[in-house]
């Protein structure tokens, strides 16, 4: 059984005068251990599908298994549970609390799951060690420099021990040697057995990551190793979306009809 | 389908996570905590914009406590000068407390009360324990050229000691036989005392009361105090008989019938018994009298002071009002401000209950900061009103609650909206906020 199990998943938007299939038909696991980049162009679904696996959304259609559990009918609570207990959210503009410091920001999620003061504490200290700013904990963010800045929020993800750490653009807003900083830590990460999950539209981001999944237009049209899906060059990537598309269509025409 | 169930030999089946039971019942308070030190930090980091809104409040809450702490004052020291009147005493009278202006003709031409009502009441009731008749002036006093004007004179018995709830100091009081003989004896209260006598022996001493009588003190009474503005010790006490002779003896009296304790009501009506067979009035005829009571005037004073509750209670609640609007508005601000933050929260595990929270506790942060500011103003202008005023104000806990409950209700009532709506926001849309 792998950690996440995506089947058939869709994603339609109701604008009311027209429909958007923001995602058409997404399958593929991802087992436990991986680090997997999910590449595509804005538009291409990737961000709605970074949002089911997530679970800050559910799908239309669809299942969608975070270890072991169907999480895409769980009701709202039961989502914010989920978040809080299997996954560590990094985001692209770090996120922190303005005037909370880098310590107090690493509690926060423990908090929402009723960890006590102590325990909160000694575990946000850890964290922030694993990240290499134990001597940073007390200062405010806007104490810190961007690399820092995005630490304290990786040190955050991971001190709920979560079964997915998923990070959205994490390098977006940091200069390139500070992002490659962050880039050998998420990969220190997964060699130490953390499974990764990296949303970008950098093919030179999703090619330092083992695997990589590319999305157009809602639809999965690479799953492969990393260097090969991202740099596949534009021709290729239209021909495999063109195929990709009339292959759904024939199917959910097939299922119609079937139905 | 197929392939993603397709069992993988290297995993081992998951087990979903669980927060577990006592880690679930803590939250709430751990929550609470993060709640309450993030409001007091946004508190802090808002200065301005929050004492703005606490100002409001606290105007609000401090009217309220003011109000009621002066009605409170009132409404003791009313009821303290009322039992000085006596409380089990009956004034049987041709005119009635608190009578208003319609009624005052129909009074007006009611017969007098004369001996002859005292003499019935006195030989009919069987429940009283004294009867007194009181008639009363104001008349000059003096000794030589000392002379004092404006005095209260009051002819009357022996019964009159007990059904006044005045005390002798010194001498005696009248007696039946001062009554009976109509003697120049009389008794004066603790003013004239000192001022005809200034500590000397004030017994034996000779008043001229009016332009013709002359009197002599058999006795000097304790001091009462003031009633309703007045000084109950500036009058002489004279015999029926005598007062009758200096005076004129056509005036209408009050008699005043002292009941046995917890019988004041079987007594009033054996007083309307007795009064109404005397005056042979036929049943379908009206009293032609009236006996008061004091809680008849405590009936109009709480009249008085429930209408001056409810206009406090309603300058209490506009203001409140406003302040609640304020509050409202810095909340909505503050959540729009937030939005993103809100978004972080609910990805990193809150749920709705725990961002309601959140934001009612800013809210209820600012309205109690606003309420204890508020009762300490409310308290120091009760005071300032006792100090320069003749009113009293008592501060009981009870108003203190009330302050403190208002405004914890305040912010919750007008924090619960924006707390709601701050709830109300999707993850993703409260991330992608700009």
């Amino acid at each position: 059984m792998a950690l996440i199990e995506l089947d058939h998943i869709t994603k339609t938007y109701d604008l009311g005068l027209s429909k958007v299939h923001a995602l058409r038909d997404i399958n593929f696991n991802i087992s436990k251990g991986e680090f997997v980049a999910i590449v595509g162009q804005s538009g291409s679904g990737k961000s709605t599908l970074m949002n089911i696996l997530g679970c800050l959304d559910v799908p239309t259609t669809g299942a969608y298994r975070l270890g072991g559990r169907d999480v895409s009918t769980l009701a709202d609570d039961e989502l914010a549970d989920v978040r809080n207990l299997e996954i560590g959210f990094v985001f692209q503009s770090f996120q922190l609390l303005p005037r909370a410091s880098a310590l107090e920001n690493v509690e926060l999620p423990l908090i929402y799951r009723g960890v006590g003061p102590k325990e909160r504490r000694a575990k946000a200290k850890a964290a922030l060690d694993r990240v290499q700013l134990g001597d940073r904990m007390h200062h405010k963010p806007t104490e810190l420099s961007g690399g820092q800045r995005q630490r304290v929020a990786i040190a955050r993800a991971l001190v709920t021990d979560p079964s997915l750490l998923l990070a959205d653009e994490p390098t977006g807003n940091l200069d390139s040697a500070t992002g490659e900083d962050i880039i050998r830590l998420f990969l220190a990460l997964h060699a130490a057995g953390n499974t990764i999950v990296l949303v970008t539209h950098e093919p030179k981001l999703a090619a330092r990551c083992p695997r990589a999944v590319r999305v157009v237009d809602g639809l999965v049209v690479a799953d492969g190793e990393g260097k090969q899906v991202a740099f596949e060059n534009q021709r290729d990537i239209d021909a495999a979306a063109a195929a990709a598309l009339a292959a759904q269509q024939q199917t959910a025409v097939g299922r119609a009809q079937s139905a | 389908m197929a392939d993603a169930t397709l069992p993988s030999p290297t995993e081992t089946s998951f087990a979903p996570k669980r927060i577990g039971f006592w880690r679930g019942i803590f939250r709430i308070f751990r929550e609470l905590r993060e709640a309450i030190s993030q409001a007091l930090t946004s508190l802090v980091a808002h200065r301005l914009r929050a004492a703005l809104t606490i100002t409001g409040i606290s105007i609000g809450v401090g009217t309220v406590i003011a109000i009621y702490s002066a009605v409170a004052g009132l409404d003791s020291s009313f009821a303290k000068q009322l039992s000085s009147l006596g409380p089990n005493t009956l004034y049987v009278s041709k005119w009635s407390w608190g009578s208003n202006r319609e009624n005052w003709w129909k009074l007006r031409n009611r017969p007098a009360i004369f001996r002859g009502d005292y003499k019935a009441l006195q030989a009919g009731m069987t429940l009283s324990e004294a009867i007194s008749p009181i008639v009363g002036t104001q008349a000059t006093v003096g000794i030589g050229e000392h002379e004092l004007q404006n005095i209260d004179i009051r002819g009357t018995n022996d019964a009159f000691l007990e059904s006044g709830g005045y005390q002798v100091k010194r001498g005696r009081f009248l007696t039946t036989m001062d009554e009976d003989i109509g003697t120049d004896a009389c008794v004066i209260g603790a003013d004239l005392e000192d001022a005809f006598f200034k500590g000397a022996d004030a017994l034996g001493g000779r008043l001229k009361v009016g332009p013709m009588a002359r009197c002599t003190v058999v006795g000097t009474l304790v001091r009462k105090g003031n009633a309703f503005g007045q000084s109950q010790d500036k009058l002489v006490i004279m015999p029926l008989s005598s007062f009758g002779q200096a005076f004129g003896a056509k005036r209408s009296m009050t008699i005043a019938v002292v009941a046995p304790i917890g019988k004041v009501r079987e007594t009033e009506e054996e007083i309307v018994q007795v009064m109404r067979t005397y005056r042979r009035l036929l049943p379908d005829q009206e009293d032609n009298f009236t006996v008061n009571r004091q809680d008849k005037i405590l009936q109009s004073f709480n009249q008085t002071t429930l209408a001056l509750k409810i206009v406090a209670g309603l300058i209490g609640i506009i203001t409140l009002l406003v302040g609640g609007i304020g509050i409202m508005n810095i909340l909505l601000v503050s959540v729009k401000e937030r939005t993103r933050e809100i978004g972080v929260r609910r990805a990193l595990g809150a749920r709705r209950s725990t961002i309601l929270l959140q934001f009612l506790c800013e809210a209820v942060a600012v309205s109690c900061v606003g309420g204890m500011l508020g009762t300490v103003l409310g308290i120091s202008v009760a005071w300032f009103l006792a100090q320069v005023t003749p009113m009293s104000a008592a501060v009981s806990p009870k108003v203190l609650l009330l302050g403190v409950g208002f405004s914890i209700g305040t912010g919750l009532l007008f924090g619960i909206w924006p707390a709601a709506s701050a709830a109300a926001l999707q993850p993703i849309e409260a991330l992608r906020h700009e």
